[in-house]
């Protein structure tokens, strides 16, 4: 017993420094673009400022609670594996220390421990309970995440812009296939962005938002989900990026209502870009609509006299038949020609850059085939047009997830060409291909084995390292399949599943839950708590139980009270009880007392001394309430 | 956003008695300040999940949300079949603080109850063990006589400061109030005084026949002074040193001249002063009259009359 003071728990003031020091890590490798990064810089000063300053403990629950919210906002900023098993044990810390205050005397670290433990352990099923049922509202306003510092591809398609960001081995995305295998790697285009705009040197989207095509479908949600036979699915992961296009293969229909494919089979998030997203397409066998959609004057785009010596040989194949004819045509002079397939290009001139490439320099990267061949084809008289995303992809398979999945890189990113072939609409044209197969069967890192000079530009670490840092990935990927895809219409959905015709019920349904939760988790803890007082001797135990009737009357054994010396103040309170209160005694002494071999077994429980005493006790409760209820008159 | 620490007690209906068991009758619970910031807190999680596109707020915000609801019922359990007994205070002086003493007994453990007499500036913060456990609180009386320590609140915020649990209980023993030690003067009537009228205690006068100690013999101190016994057993030179015994106190009595109360509190403060010594004096008040005597039983008899006299 002590009076109270404001006395501040050192314990607590260390747990609260360390939960600084991990926000203050968190933050080290945090985007420094997010639009929530500096807010949350200043509440961990802030909370840095409210912990120097503290005096009393109320000070401390308050810096501890301000630390929670900034784990809180942490999370949003980073929702990756790592940072979120950094951000449970900082949010623990921090309610640690909140216990730590309110324990008062310096608590031992196990008591501690134990305390955390108990109440942690009873709010879990809560919040799994109002995870799974509370209905989440939609989002009231959007985070301006346009200006996101995320490496990715960029918006337009320069020389040179994409052979740098291949030197970047940072995750890009995740695509798992569900049980089935990858495509094998010749077919694993992943398309982005869709340029077809050309001023003689750059490539850009003319409609990079998707506002017109948004305007359009705003009335008819053509490639909204559709009913009908669900096709085998593909899970996306999508490292955050600075553009709104989502990467996919081009076939199929997306799951999410919020997502929506435009005119040019540009796959269009509803959220800004700067954030990690995931997303499920349902794979269908029907040609997709963009592909079929005639061509542009755009897709024509070719100014004149800007390339002049391109144009002249795209225009020498003009009095060829076919659009897939010029294509050949234009693959023929590809491979008669010796063009070399580099990271290290060098630097286009400014006049007429694909002329130097086609005619002189001839070594180039993707984007430079693939430019110079749409603008061939354009010359040709065949529409075309740049498509920037990512080709390969690592398959890891199933040993650390259930399914396996396709781990692509920013040094991935690759660009081809689109050509309008007719009746069949759209087709893929790869230039780089046609240069260096092996690119595109074996991956960039492959193609580059013989050539150590160039790949030790892709900065790819030590092997052990890529598959420590795949299998995290996997990980990763289940992880976020949990946290990023359980959003508002995964809820429902599994909900209708689970709830079936019950599902007008949640409100109800949560409620009986949440109240079966709370009951559960008490009824734990007051059992845990029993256990740790119960005494360990059985006979006690035993004897306890016996004397459990005799509380209902009022009379429980004083402190320091013999049994002896209880039975004779009962006795002389009830003297009916005296033969069986005399026969408990004499019971639990030779039990207690007697040698081994003795003693014997038990009485049974109807001849036992405390069933009689029950018996006893409950007849004179009985009498007690028949005088007390019903009087004499 | 109310408070519940400061949640106004005259809107409850204390209980009396020597006993008192908590339970769901007589506890209240609200949530402290911290507690309506944790709820907001909550709120903004659950905003910036929903609003980031995350489940790690959401979950954050919904484990919170989870701990609220479960430390509303740990903070009522951590009460809730408390027994609290008024124990045997003893007396003590108006305007200083008393100790009141409370039997706590429970069957489990519980940590972190508060015990706090209204109007005293801190509380008492008792980890009850399995049992019983004795308790204090303290508070400060303004009246002489049987005094009680009116309303006593018992409350809890364990165990993460989100509730506040709290009932109010009138433990209905008295505990005797002596009147305040105030120093003045006493009328001392009666036989076996050396002084009539205004005396202090605590004064011994040199100059008696018999010694009171010894101290190591200075020269100037003469021989008259030396302890010849001691030198001869020892061989140490040692002066003596004479004391006067205290005085004999008389019948003590309330000053004529004084007000009543006055009196009363310089009587109070001369008896406590001669203490459970072995100065004899008695107590002369109107209507009763306490003979000489000695030692704690008599001092506490005669303050005992002192808290419970009538003018």
């Amino acid at each position: 017993m002590n009076t109270a003071t404001l006395a501040l728990s050192r314990r607590a003031i260390r747990l609260q420094q360390v939960v600084l020091a991990s926000l203050v890590l968190q933050l080290a490798g945090s985007d420094l673009h997010h639009p929530l990064f500096w807010g949350v810089v200043v509440l961990v000063l802030l909370t840095a400022l409210k912990l120097w300053e503290a005096k009393k403990p109320a000070d401390l629950q308050r810096s501890a609670l301000a630390e929670l919210l900034c784990v809180g906002v942490l999370a949003v900023i980073n929702p990756g594996l790592g940072p979120s098993l950094l951000q449970v044990c900082t949010a623990l810390l921090a309610i640690a220390a909140i216990v730590a205050q309110e324990l008062g005397d310096v608590p031992a670290g196990r008591r501690l421990l134990g305390q955390m433990g108990r109440l942690v352990g009873a709010a879990i099923p809560l919040m799994l309970v109002l995870f799974l049922l509370l209905p989440r509202l939609g989002p009231l306003w959007q985070l301006p995440l346009g200006h996101s510092g995320s490496t990715g591809l960029s918006a337009d398609l320069d020389p040179g812009s994409l052979s740098s960001l291949v030197r970047d081995p940072s995750p890009a995305l995740r695509i798992s296939f569900g049980n089935r295998p990858p495509p094998p790697p010749a077919q694993r285009y992943w398309r982005v962005l869709v340029l077809e705009r050309f001023d003689g040197r750059r490539w850009w989207a003319s409609d990079p938002l998707g506002r017109r095509s948004a305007q359009t479908a705003s009335g008819q949600p053509a490639q909204a989900p559709v009913s009908g036979p669900r096709g085998p699915e593909q899970l996306w992961l999508v490292e955050p990026s600075p553009l709104p296009q989502l990467p996919w293969s081009g076939q199929g229909r997306p799951e999410e209502a919020g997502l929506r494919i435009d005119p040019q089979g540009m796959l269009m998030g509803d959220r800004p870009p700067g954030e990690r997203r995931i997303y499920t397409l349902v794979q269908t066998d029907q040609a997709p609509a963009w592909s079929l959609r005639l061509p542009s004057p755009q897709d024509l785009e070719l100014p004149a006299g800007t390339n002049p010596r391109l144009e002249a040989l795209g225009q020498s194949w003009t009095a060829l038949g076919s659009p897939l004819q010029r294509v050949e045509a234009a693959q023929s002079w590809f491979q008669q020609r010796p063009f070399r397939y580099t990271l290290q290009p060098g630097v286009l001139p400014d006049v007429a850059p694909l002329d130097t490439f086609l005619f002189g320099t001839q070594a180039g990267f993707c984007e430079h085939f693939a430019a110079s061949f749409t603008a061939l084809m354009r010359a040709a008289g065949v529409p075309a047009r740049v498509v920037v995303g990512y080709q390969g992809g690592d398959w890891t398979g199933n040993a650390v997830s259930v399914d396996g999945y396709l781990d692509v890189r920013q040094s991935d990113a690759h660009s081809w060409s689109e050509v309008w072939l007719g009746e069949s609409g759209w087709g893929r044209v790869d230039p780089t291909a046609w240069v260096d197969p092996a690119r595109i069967e074996r991956g960039l890192a492959d193609s580059l084995r013989n050539r150590p000079g160039e790949r030790a530009l892709l900065r790819l670490g030590p092997s052990w390292l890529r598959e420590l840092d795949r299998r995290w990935g996997g990980l990763d990927l289940i992880w976020t399949r949990w946290m990023l895809g359980f959003d508002g219409p995964a809820q429902q959905a599994w909900l209708g599943q689970v709830l079936g015709p019950w599902q007008a019920w949640q409100g109800v349904v949560l409620l009986a839950s949440l109240a079966m939760a709370l009951v559960g988790g008490l009824g734990v803890l007051l059992l845990l708590e029993r256990r740790r007082q119960r005494t360990t001797d059985r006979w006690r135990r035993r004897l306890d139980r016996h004397l459990q009737p005799l509380r209902q009357l009022g009379l429980e054994p004083a402190a320091g009270e013999s049994l002896g010396a209880f039975c004779g103040r009962v006795a002389l309170r009830h003297p009916e009880l005296e033969p069986a209160l005399v026969k408990l005694e004499q019971d639990y002494s030779r039990l207690r007392f007697a040698p081994a071999g003795v003693s014997g077994r038990g009485p049974r429980p109807w001849r036992s001394p405390g069933f009689a005493l029950a018996l006893l006790v409950r007849r004179l409760r009985l009498s007690w309430l028949t005088m007390h209820h019903w009087p004499h008159d | 956003m109310a408070s519940a620490e400061g949640f106004p007690d005259r809107l409850i209906r204390a209980r009396g008695g020597e006993e008192l068991l908590l339970g769901l009758r007589n506890l209240y619970i609200l949530p402290t300040r911290f507690g309506w910031l944790w709820l907001l807190s909550c709120a903004v999680l659950y905003l910036l999940g929903i609003n980031g596109g995350s489940n790690g707020p959401l979950l954050l915000g919904f484990l919170a949300t989870g701990l609220f609801l479960i430390c509303l019922h740990l903070t009522q359990f951590n009460l809730q079949g408390l027994r609290l007994r008024c124990g045997e205070p003893v007396g003590g002086f108006c305007g200083e603080s008393l100790r009141y003493p409370l039997t706590l007994i429970s069957s489990v453990n519980r940590f972190s109850v508060h015990l706090q007499v209204r109007g005293a500036p801190g509380s008492t913060v008792v980890s009850v063990r399995a049992g019983e456990q004795q308790a204090s609180v303290s508070w400060t009386p303004t009246e002489r006589g049987e005094g009680k320590p009116g309303r006593l609140r018992i409350w809890s915020t364990a165990p993460m400061g989100l509730f506040y649990c709290w009932s109010v209980w009138e433990p209905s023993v008295p505990q005797l109030v002596y009147p305040p030690r105030i120093s003045g003067p006493v009328a001392v009537v009666g036989a076996g005084e050396k002084s009539l009228g205004p005396a202090l205690g605590g004064e011994r006068a040199n100059g008696s026949e018999d010694w009171s100690e010894l101290r190591p013999h200075r020269i100037e101190e003469g021989l008259a002074r030396l302890a010849w016994k001691q030198l001869a057993r020892s061989g140490g030179r040692y002066s003596k040193r004479f004391e006067d015994p205290q005085p004999r106190h008389g019948l003590l009595a309330p000053h004529p001249e004084v007000p009543w109360e006055r009196a009363l509190a310089h009587l109070s403060a001369r008896i406590a002063q001669l203490g459970p010594g072995a100065e004899s004096f008695g107590l002369c008040l109107p209507g009763e009259s306490l003979p000489m005597g000695s030692g704690r039983a008599h001092r506490d008899r005669c303050l005992r009359a002192l808290a419970l006299a009538r003018p």
